[in-house]
This record gives structure tokens, sequence and C-alpha cells, in this order.
């Protein structure tokens, strides 16, 4: 794949590589019960954290499946760490990506997460050619299941008690969404919606 | 736990029993159809490839371990044509995960067979397996089987589209569930006699 330009701005972050230097930021949101999901490694201590950290520096594009890309999620004004976003190439033949996110709770409602998973998804459609993007999260999560729908993902699987997680039944929200649904083309017309004659 | 059924199992009108060598010529009349193998993973099969399918239903009798298979024959009991098969696959041994299958001929379909061979499997996941959650899943276009899914009364759960490559064509599949204590009560409504109410 192509090499890629960072950092990625929005309106109100940067997405660029992590550094080492996020050791303690990384730490205040990925040591959280709740943060470890969905995110690849358990982190209990700062050892697992520089674990974690020093693998996430090195993801920085993909080049062959199986691969991601982990970009860190900074304040554009003051640069602070807020979460991070993932994209990995799952299946190279039918074009898919799993696309994960993480946010400092204490960042939350300022619209981060939405601006960051929308330039994911410019990245992976426009940049990646992938024709599909899933993100799974969990059945209780609310916030990120509202956030996914308001992003034009479809809700495709509703798992319950498929798997144990931490010793409880775990309840599995799949949303995706393919790249025709995401950019769709100029071919197709949008008729506006049709207003009822009575 | 290990399942390990004992066989014959019989129901109104059918036998379930495990695979012989001498049914190679009954599964060769099904599988070798193209109506039959739309909906399989494999292309339909040569009569050499069917003896090969059926010496490895053989020992598939048991569930001992994650990723182990119940395959069984399905015949009719008055006058033993073999008329399908049905299978078990023991997918999480932790979480108690099952997923259920079943080809059948198409000159038998249409008389509840499918059915009455399904509800087989699923007391055997059930009771003797011990399973928590039993899946199933199948192409949309595959309508008679997922129609069965929902007689079984298992709850569609999952809707992905084109989520991977199927024959060179994109993929589009169900995945349904049913958990064991739905299975319970189900069943006991159906058992439970009305009350005759004064």
């Amino acid at each position: 794949m192509a090499s890629l330009k960072l950092p990625i701005t929005t309106d109100q972050l940067v997405l660029t590589a992590f550094e080492r230097a996020d050791l303690e930021a990384l730490g205040s949101y990925l040591c959280m019960r709740d943060a470890q999901r969905y995110i690849d490694g358990l982190a209990r201590d700062r050892q697992d954290v520089e674990a974690v950290l020093r693998q996430m520096c090195e993801q920085i594009n993909l080049r062959r499946p199986g691969d991601t890309l982990t970009l860190a999620m900074r304040r554009k004004d003051n640069l602070e760490l807020v979460g991070h976003t993932c994209l990995r190439w799952s299946d190279a033949t039918a074009g898919q990506s799993e696309l994960r996110f993480i946010l400092h709770p204490r960042q939350a409602g300022r619209g981060y997460a939405h601006e960051a998973i929308s330039a994911m998804l410019d990245l992976a459609f426009d940049h990646y050619n992938i024709h599909r993007v899933f993100v799974r999260c969990d059945g209780r999560n609310h916030h990120s299941a509202k956030l996914l729908e308001q992003l034009g993902l479809r809700l495709e699987a509703h798992y319950r008690e498929h798997a144990l997680f931490q010793g409880e039944w775990d309840e599995e929200l799949h949303f995706a969404i393919l790249d025709r649904e995401w950019r769709p083309s100029s071919k197709i017309r949008h008729f506006p919606p049709r207003v009822r004659v009575a | 736990m290990a399942l390990v059924p004992d066989y014959p199992i019989k129901t109104a009108r059918l036998r379930l029993r495990p695979f012989t060598r001498g049914d190679v010529d009954a599964v060769y009349d099904y599988r070798r159809r193209d109506d039959v193998a739309l909906y399989l993973f494999d292309v339909a099969l040569s009569r050499d490839e069917c003896a090969l399918a059926v010496r490895q239903r053989i020992s598939q009798v048991a569930l001992a371990r994650e990723g182990d298979k119940i395959i069984l024959a399905v015949e009719h009991k008055d006058d033993k044509n073999l008329i399908g098969e049905v299978s078990l696959i023991w997918r999480s041994q932790e979480a108690r995960q099952v997923e259920l299958g079943w080809i059948f001929h198409p000159d038998w379909q249409g008389q509840g067979f499918a059915s009455e061979a399904g509800e087989v499997l699923l007391n055997l996941a059930f009771e003797a397996g011990d399973m928590h959650r039993a899946t199933a899943r199948c192409g949309t276009n595959n309508v008679t089987s997922w129609r069965l899914m929902e007689r079984l009364g298992m709850r569609r759960e999952a809707h992905f589209r084109e989520h991977k490559l199927f024959k060179g064509k994109w993929d589009e599949e169900y995945v349904y569930a049913i958990l064991r204590r739905e299975w319970r009560l189900s069943r006991q409504q159906e058992q439970s006699v009305p009350i005759n109410r004064a």
C-alpha cells in the first residue's frame, strides 16, 4: 500500500503515530477495566502499557493482511492524548477491515470519537481501498452504538451470550459499512425525502 | 462436558445414526446436485469425493473436545431411505457453544423431516450436551434453511453483507441462535396443558 501521510487533521484533533513519551497518558485510560474489552493486549501495570505502546509505535501503515494501523488522537490545541483508534486489515481478497477506538472517559461528549472514526473511514475507503469496515462493541455500550449509527454504520449482528468475558456472559454488537455506503457514487441520485400529500 | 449419544436416535418418522460405508451412493445422490451445492461451501461432489466424505463421517459420532463434530445420517424409519444429514460442531468448550447444520435431499423436502431432525439436534445439544447456546448460519438466499431455523425457535442475530467472498461472489449471511433457557421455555409451553377457565 502507498505510504501514509501523517498527521491527519480533523476539526478538533490531529491523528498521529504514537511516541514513547505517551506512556503516562496512555496508561491513564488503558488500565481501566472497561477500556480493555476490544483493544489488543490486556494492560494492568506500567510494564504492560510499555509493551502495548512499543507495539503501537510500530503500527504506522497497512502493508499486508493482518497488519494494524494505530493512530493517537490528540487535541489540536494542546496535543493532549485523548484516545486512539486502530484499523486492522483482516482480509485482503474480500477487502475487509476492522476499526477499533478507545477514548479516555474524561474526554467523552465532545465529538472526538466521531471525528476520529470519520477520518479513519475516509482513510480505509479512499487510501486503502477497503470494501467493508466493521466495528465491534459491547452490547451495553450505548454511547458507542449510538455514535456508530449516527455515522451511518448498520447494525449487522447482535450476539447474545456467545462467549465468556472476564467470567460473565458477553453481548456483542457488530456494525458495518460498505465503501459505496460511506461514499456513494456520484452516479447515484439522492432523491429528497418524499413529502406526504394528503 | 463430552457428548457421546446412544445410536440410533429415533423420532416419530426418522432414525438418526452414524454413517456407514454403504451410504456412499445415497450421499452422492444429493451431494452431486448443483441445487444442493449452491448453498454449501463445497461444490457438487464426485462419487469419489462422497466416498471420502462418508469415510470421514463414520468416526464423527461424539464430541470429546472443542472443534469435534457429530455428523449423522438421517433415514426414513419405514423404508430406510437416506434423506439427508445433520451436524453438531462444538465451537467453544468454555462458553458451551455449538453450531448446527443440515443438508437434505431436495426430493424429501417440504414434509417436516428437517424440523424433526433439527429438534433432535437441539435436544442433544441442550440436554445431554449441556450447551449454553446453539447457532446456525446460511446464505440469505437459502430461504428453506433459515425458515427452518425460525421454526426451531432460533432468533436472527446477524445479517452480514459482503463480509467475505463466497465462490467468487459477495456473500450475504444470516446467523441464527437460541439459548438453552429460551429452548427450555418454548418446549415447556408446547407441552403444558391449557388451563380451563370457568
